[in-house]
């Protein structure tokens, strides 16, 4: 992946926040290569998603190959390369959820948002048209005590129930 | 019915634990003052082996062993605290960060002084995103008050604590695919040798130890070795002659989930049985218990034949089982056994971080058969073929009956073990996600085997009644080694 070959829309840097908190972070390693999660952790969060330009920024920044980034991104399904939601709804369906009836919360949360569910490779498919929200399944949430749960954004929200689910998609809508 | 003990939970309730002045209220940070006044490094490390405690992430290893790997003269040293609980079935680690943080971080002063390191790296699940925030200011909180810095508490000890999230990864809870990740890297496990004790973060020795290993510490180091060893059972080794003890000492936070009444974490001694535990957590939700998973979604499934094993280390393993991370799912009479494994499954081969070949294609393979059977579509060998036996004059011969063979089930056998063989435990793969993946997959078929012909036979899948879906222990090969240790005490 040579920058001729990456289409570079918009050139992204840090704010003048994260970019103090990256300074921090790098400061906590004995190599820059070892910031590499939190940083694009960082970044996510000011882009949105990871884009080629965040990617080759965030290649400079720790003085690594671009390829290198592109690697780490690929590898964890928490980096996403396409846009996703103002909300990302996280729906548990391992064991433990599966046996306290997720897939009626996901049922629900599908017919309830009109979506599909996002896969890895295809966010879009789990967008809703408005932006608003994106739906995917993800692996065990640890929270199996209160299942079935999700996750929107960084909340968890417990022992859910279609009723409940209501609630939640209201406050989060107004 | 067997009593709670909280000891690692005990004030996990108490409002505001989680700032440091309610949690010096309940003795927070005298263990680690003690351990700095009255013991010398090597002290600890003795304390430490001599508790018989063992790792509570899920291999179960012997921490003050692992300790003894580490060499002294090699600096820096890290400590990587294994804050990545992923386990389908467990989720006592969240609570500590959330709830109780200054707990952690005092286990970790004590490892630090312990083994002479200087700088630990927490590396906590990408979606935790509160346990995170509130271990961030308690480590904000142990700085300002002088516990973690420069200079500890005028000791001359230097302890910096860092966190380090994830970003979604399962494997990354495996100890060399924790480092890699740590590295900045994709979390893909390393070989071992060289063990991460010798070569670990950066190339210099690290401890990687779970949350719930290194909570146990500062009650080690308060109360006592002879206060620690007195719970739990420990049994005798009889490989060795004179045998020789083989400690599951100490709590373990059990955590529960699926079908009963009260899911929740319970911490109590180790060694009760599962029937037990189940009593404890409320009861089951529904008639009969059909399986319970002991350890997390990796474990071999147990049957109801089983429930009287303990749940502690030792006798998890002679019940071709493990412990693992303490995450037991229960599942009733209404479940059915093949669309548990299908769930699991899916669950590995979204996981499988695609390093070795075997499990790569393997554990997608497994699934597409699991997803086969399930869909009514499982193979079934089309020729019937002579059931050899006992014929009518007596002889061996022909019996002139048939017998179907499921291939898929024969397949399905054939994949997983090829991963990681389940009845030699050899893998084929660098880590032990070969193992984890081949162990749920054999066991349920095999222990559950007539569901799973039900559902090839039928084309649809069928919800045997537990009786039925349960093959019998004297027929079951996997149980074939099982006894119940005998305690060290009792020889």
């Amino acid at each position: 992946m040579s920058d001729e070959l990456i289409q570079i829309e918009t050139p992204f840097v840090f704010n003048e926040e994260n970019q103090r908190e990256f300074d921090e972070l790098i400061g906590r390693y004995p190599i820059k290569e070892a910031a590499m999660l939190p940083t694009l952790h960082l970044a996510q969060r000011q882009a949105g998603y990871i884009t080629p330009a965040v990617m080759k920024y965030v290649a400079e920044q720790l003085e690594v190959t671009l390829m290198k980034v592109k690697d780490v991104v690929t590898f964890y399904p928490m980096f996403f390369e396409e846009p996703v939601g103002e909300y990302v709804i996280r729906v548990c369906h391992t064991l433990p959820c599966a046996l306290r009836d997720c897939k009626e919360v996901l049922d629900y949360l599908k017919a309830k948002l009109d979506t599909d569910i996002a896969s890895e490779t295809n966010l879009a498919k789990g967008t809703t048209a408005d932006g608003k929200f994106t739906l995917m399944k993800v692996e065990c949430l640890a929270s199996c005590d209160v299942a079935p749960v999700i996750m929107i954004n960084d909340d968890l929200y417990k022992n859910l129930t279609p009723e409940k689910v209501d609630e939640i998609l209201s406050t989060l809508s107004s | 019915m067997v009593e709670e003990r909280r000891i690692l939970y005990e004030h996990l309730d108490v409002p505001d634990i989680n700032t440091f002045d309610v949690f010096r209220q309940y003795d927070g940070y005298t263990r680690f003052e003690k351990a700095i006044a009255e013991y010398q490094p090597e002290d600890i490390a003795k304390m430490v082996m001599d508790s018989g405690l063992k790792g509570r992430g899920g291999a179960g290893f012997s921490t003050g062993l692992k300790w003894s790997f580490v060499p002294r003269d090699i600096k820096p040293c890290y400590l990587c605290c294994n804050a990545d609980e992923s386990e389908p079935g467990t989720f006592s680690n969240r609570y500590v960060l959330e709830k109780n943080p200054h707990l952690l971080i005092e286990g970790i002063l004590i490892c630090c002084y312990a083994m002479g390191i200087e700088t630990t790296y927490v590396y906590i699940r990408g979606e935790f995103t509160l346990g995170k925030k509130m271990l961030d200011a308690a480590i904000k909180e142990a700085y300002d008050k002088g516990y973690l810095g420069k200079d500890v508490r005028g000791t001359g000890l230097n302890i910096d604590i860092y966190t380090h999230p994830g970003a979604g990864a399962y494997i990354c809870g495996e100890e060399t695919g924790l480092i890699e990740s740590l590295e900045g890297k994709r979390g893909q496990p390393r070989n071992k040798p060289p063990f991460p004790a010798v070569e670990g973060v950066f190339s210099k020795p690290t401890v990687v130890q779970n949350v719930e290993t290194l909570c146990n510490l500062p009650f080690i180091v308060g109360n006592g070795v002879e206060w620690y060893t007195k719970m739990g059972p420990t049994y005798a080794d009889t490989r060795n002659d004179p045998p020789t003890p083989d400690p599951n000492t100490g709590t373990k936070l059990y955590c529960i989930s699926g079908d009963v009444n009260e899911p929740g974490v319970y911490e109590l001694d180790l060694g009760l049985t599962c029937s037990e535990l189940i009593e404890v957590a409320g009861g089951l939700r529904g008639e009969e218990v059909k399986a319970v998973i002991p350890g997390g979604s990796s474990a071999p499934i147990l049957t109801h034949y089983e429930l009287d094993t303990r749940l502690d280390f030792t006798s998890l393993t002679l019940a071709k089982s493990m412990l693992g991370s303490g995450g037991i799912i229960v599942m009733n009479e209404t479940r059915n056994i093949v669309d548990c494994l299908l769930n699991i499954m899916k669950f590995y081969a979204h996981e499988s971080c695609g390093q070795c070949t075997p499990c790569r294609w393997g554990t997608p393979w497994v699934r597409d058969i699991v997803q086969r059977i399930a869909d009514g579509n499982g193979r079934k060998d089309t020729i019937t073929r002579p059931k050899f036996g006992v014929t009518e004059s007596g002889r061996w011969g022909d019996t002139g009956e048939t017998e179907e063979i499921y291939e898929d089930l024969d397949l399905l056998e054939s994949v997983a073990n090829n991963i990681a063989n389940v009845d030699t435990m050899t893998w084929n793969t660098i880590c032990v996600f070969g193992i984890a993946v081949s162990w749920p997959a054999v066991s349920y078929m095999r222990k559950f085997r007539p569901e799973f012909e039900a559902a090839i036979r039928e084309g649809k899948l069928v919800t045997l009644p537990v009786a039925e879906a349960t093959v019998p222990p004297e027929e079951n090969y996997a149980y074939q080694q099982r006894f119940i240790p005998k305690e060290f005490a009792d020889l």
